[in-house]
């Protein structure tokens, strides 16, 4: 203790005060502690969300630090398609977004695009690494996007692949399917040349056969089928035949003919098919009206897909079944069955539909497409015979054969989307490469050991064992967010083309985020259960006790009195406190 | 330039005036309009300052002791509740020395819930070690923010600007509001007398035994006894540059007055206006103002109320099972004084209630008219007993 004076007004000013340049450090107030807190990383809900298992808070947190290439590697990670799915994917990360709780959703989509788009223009560099060559070769039959990430996740494990495909170029549906203004062909491109990279073989216009398939299992070590649904569904009904194919219309575009213009279409269907002909066609200034048996709201089809075509002027008939189909001159006649509810379907969550019982309506129109879904082209493509030995994985099956013959995308997914497409490619990789390491009976668990929180997603990350991965699979919910940390701000909103702008053209009609309008969206996120080196532990530790040695925060258990606070000033749910055992 | 202002911004724009470095505050009315003002500030970048928001007055006393710890100009504004839930941290600012300034809106004390004025709240903390000042109108509020900078640096003792709810927080006046060159000639940049320093780590405000206490007490009393002194210099000051004073009290009309009322806070204004229909009536009547509270202006109080015939003190506050706290601290400065006049006290105005001129009168009369005080507090103005 000192004793200070100063001189004012010529006078002093007593100041004596308790001062001390004792170190406190004999002061273990560490035996204090009944609870201690540790750090232990959570999974976020997003990820598990994303069939793909995505570490989203990561990639945000990557970016919003500008470590643009990690955020780039940590996508490509779990997902070779980043500027494909933040076009298609129908997002499931942002409707369990935590930040919908303070405002809206983390425009998660319109992130992995942007990041996406600046790998695609070369001014983020891909840099993950393959592991050594093992020696074996894996059939892959179709370059759709299930084909073509196993494909991916496949050689980066040190596998050679060979894949074939029927078509005259690798993409599947995303080629020959997915309208032009939903996704342009060079972003498609882009990304399956990447993937060509880490030294896959694809021979295209060659559709396989069963034969092929049986001769492939002596040439290769494993096959993976992933060839999708090649046939549409049928209506059986009379007059059928004279309704065109809507997949094939839209790959008749894809393909650059312009199909003949007609001035009023009738599209028969309410899946993601149905709605791309029924926007495509009004792109080609043709009257649609869309005809679906069920209720609007029950439609396969993404909601937001769903108002864009009503807003691009698809008339939706609901409740309205086809029974035949006839043609009066230069005109067809659908005959339609007035449809109403009646109950609810036990398993799906949508309503049960009969017939209401009442007239007939007639629709005129001068041309129909069909689009009520499709199915694998050959009994052959699916595993019907199943044994005990048959493996049904969420999102592939593996079937009863040695060498290793597995099922999956479209095949076996119970929802068809690129995202779970891509989760088949990764988990038939992975069962892939653990049925050679340990065999067959190792597969179920050694997956859900790499499960995401407690969802079907898969992680290669921790498959492939590495570093900072491993989260808890407790899943972080609003509640624990520290909201104090986060002020109200709105959510990014991408520029879309005029409306006028989007039915005379094919143009894609979103653009990507600009790079600040990026960052601060990318701000927004809460980036739940992970570390994002905030310093708030150190920073409110009232003992001094959290130390930070290259880049690890270290809780030192000499002063560490158990009070909390660090917990709690986590913004993100990255700390807990635990019982002294 | 004159301005017309709200005296809860004549508080603000004195702040920024000051180049207060850090503030901390807990919104609660009738304060709010102080801080909130001054967060604009910080937030637009009129103020070279960090705002730290806080849970509570409690914490947001915290956060400024710690800033004044580290040798920062800090402000703070309460009110009321607030300033009880401070309470342990006033002692924390004063025995740390910590030359903090705080707004104190006089608000009243629930239950029932009363937002309006009252000095139950500020007088209830006239034992933390806290200077304390009350003010009468926008200007004085603007000016006494600023000496309080000087006042508080040079003494090493926490400030407490005191201003009436609504009557004077709420109230629009012309005020006029310095240029930033002249206040920098009045206050210049804080250099502080204890400052924590990363480079050269000490602790203050640990573990002080029996043998060291009292002795540190008894300098927070050296310190208060200058503080009268010290703030005649810095009134000086202020004078010379800005042509204002106010002192610690203000005679009005006592020269010749017979009974002097001693008022504070905005009753003044209105205590003004009653003495002058008195005197235009003959009565030898005058008004004591009083602005500084702690240190209590014992010398002072017996050289302006020893001599006269009567005293009558109005307290808007009260201290129950005793008095109205300003007559208790008159009568205890007096005690000692041969000859002494009776104190009459009086408790009016309580939570927000007016303090008319028929109010302030109706105490004159009661007063001349009475040989000595009926009660220790006389409470006027009462509706229903």
């Amino acid at each position: 203790m000192k004793m200070a004076q100063e001189p004012e007004n010529g006078k002093k000013i007593p100041l004596f005060i308790s001062r001390s340049h004792i170190l406190t450090d004999v002061n273990k107030t560490g035996s204090w502690r009944f609870v201690r807190p540790i750090y232990r990383e959570k999974t976020a809900p997003c990820s598990t969300a994303c069939p793909a298992g995505q570490d989203i808070p990561r990639i945000e947190m990557f970016f919003n630090q500008n470590q643009f290439e990690d955020a780039l590697n940590t996508i490509l990670f779990e997902n070779p398609f980043p500027s494909v799915c933040g076009r298609v994917c129908f997002h499931p990360c942002e409707r369990v977004c935590n930040r919908a709780g303070l405002d809206e959703p983390v425009a998660v989509h319109d992130l992995e695009r942007f990041i996406g788009d600046a790998a695609a223009r070369g001014e983020l560099k891909p840099g993950l690494k393959k592991l050594p060559a093992k020696g074996k070769t894996v059939c892959i039959i179709g370059a759709g996007p299930a084909g073509m990430a196993a494909g991916y996740f496949l050689s980066r494990m040190g596998y050679s692949c060979d894949i074939y495909e029927a078509r005259s170029e690798p993409g599947g549906i995303l080629r020959w399917g997915i309208p032009r203004y939903r996704l342009p062909e060079t972003v498609l491109t882009f990304e399956i040349d990447r993937i060509k990279q880490y030294g896959l073989k694809i021979s295209c216009n060659t559709p396989v056969t069963h034969d092929f398939v049986e001769d492939a299992k002596n040439r290769y070590q494993a096959v993976f089928i992933a060839c999708g649904h090649g046939r549409s569904l049928k209506m059986n009904i009379p007059g059928e035949h004279m309704a065109d194919d809507g997949l094939d219309y839209l790959n008749r575009l894809r393909k650059g003919d312009t199909a003949p213009s007609t001035t009023t279409a009738a599209v028969i269907g309410g899946g993601n098919t149905a709605i791309d002909v029924a926007r495509s066609l009004v792109r080609q200034g043709t009257k649609t009206t869309l005809i679906y048996r069920r209720q609007k709201q029950d439609m396969p089809a993404f909601k937001e897909e769903v108002e864009m075509a009503v807003e691009e002027g698809v008339t939706i008939m609901e409740l309205f079944s086809p029974v035949k189909i006839e043609k009066h001159d230069e005109e067809f006649v659908i005959s339609l069955q007035k449809m109403k509810t009646a109950g609810m379907e036990t398993d799906r969550g949508r309503s049960r539909v009969i017939p209401d019982g009442g007239p007939g309506h007639q629709f005129r129109t001068l041309k129909i497409f069909t689009a009520i879904g499709a199915e694998p082209a050959d009994p052959w493509l699916s595993p019907l015979q199943k044994t005990d030995a048959t493996l049904d994985l969420s999102h592939c099956t593996l079937a009863d054969s040695d060498p290793p013959l597995l099922y999956g995308g479209d095949l076996t997914n119970a929802i068809q989307s690129v995202p779970d497409a891509v989760a088949s490619g990764k988990q038939a990789a992975m069962a892939i490469d653990i049925f050679f390491k340990q065999g067959r009976h190792a597969i179920t668990d050694r997956l859900n050991s790499c499960r995401v929180g407690n969802g079907p997603a898969l992680s290669m990350a921790r498959y492939m064992g590495e570093k900072q991965r491993n989260r808890h699979e407790d899943v972080v919910s609003f509640e624990h967010i520290n909201l104090d940390y986060f002020p109200r701000e709105s959510r990014a909103e991408t520029k879309t083309l005029s409306l006028d702008d989007r039915v005379r053209s094919f143009d894609e009609i979103k653009t990507t985020l600009t790079i600040d309008r990026a960052l601060k969206e990318s701000r927004r996120c809460f980036n739940c259960g992970i570390c994002n080196a905030c310093d708030n532990c150190r920073i409110f530790c009232p003992e001094i006790a959290v130390t930070l040695h290259a880049g690890e925060r270290q809780i030192d258990l000499d002063y560490c009195k158990g009070c909390g606070i660090c917990v709690v000033e986590c913004p993100r749910s990255a700390m807990e406190l635990q019982e002294e055992g | 330039m004159k301005e017309v202002l709200e005296g809860s911004h004549a508080v603000s724009q004195a702040v920024r005036l000051a180049k207060v470095q850090v503030m901390s505050a807990y919104p609660i009315t009738p304060q709010t309009h102080i801080v909130e003002a001054l967060s604009e500030y910080c937030a637009d970048g009129t103020m070279d300052a960090r705002f730290i928001c806080v849970e509570s007055e409690h914490s947001a006393m915290a956060a400024v002791i710690g800033a004044s710890s580290a040798g920062i100009r800090t402000f703070t504004a309460t009110s009321s509740q607030g300033l009880a839930l401070m309470h342990e941290l006033l002692h924390w600012a004063s025995a740390g020395r910590l030359p903090i300034v705080m707004a104190e809106v006089n608000r009243a004390l629930a239950p029932g819930w009363n937002i309006w004025m009252d000095q139950t709240d500020s007088l209830a903390q006239r034992d933390t070690g806290w200077i304390q000042l009350y003010c009468e109108d926008g200007q004085e509020v603007l000016d006494t923010v600023l000496q309080a900078y000087r006042l508080a640096e040079t003494v090493n003792l926490p400030v407490m600007v005191v201003l009436d709810a609504f009557f004077l927080s709420h109230t629009f006046e012309p005020v006029d509001i310095p240029g930033q060159d002249l206040v920098d000639r009045f206050l210049p940049p804080f250099s502080p007398k204890i400052a924590l320093d990363t480079s050269d780590p000490f602790a203050i405000g640990q573990m002080a035994p029996p043998n060291v206490y009292m002795e540190m007490r008894r300098d927070v009393q050296k310190a208060m006894e200058q503080v009268l002194d010290i703030f005649s210099g810095v009134e000086q000051e202020f004078l010379n540059i800005f042509g204002r004073t106010y002192g610690p009290v203000e005679r009005f009309y006592c020269d010749d007055a017979r009974i002097i009322m001693v008022v504070t806070g905005t009753a003044a204004g209105t205590c003004r206006q009653v003495i002058s229909d008195l005197r235009s009536k003959g009565e030898k009547v005058g008004m004591l103002k009083l602005k500084m509270f702690r240190p209590f202006p014992v010398n002072l109080i017996r050289e302006d109320l020893g001599r006269v015939q009567k005293i009558a003190v109005v307290d808007r506050n009260f201290s129950f099972g005793a008095s109205g706290i300003f007559a208790q601290e008159i009568r205890a400065a007096l005690c000692n004084h041969p000859g002494h006049p009776p104190v009459f006290g009086y408790i009016a105005g309580l939570g927000g209630r007016d303090v008319t001129v028929d109010t302030l009168a109706e105490i004159y009369w009661k007063t001349k008219e009475s040989d000595a005080p009926e009660d220790e507090s006389v409470w006027v103005g009462l509706v229903n007993c």
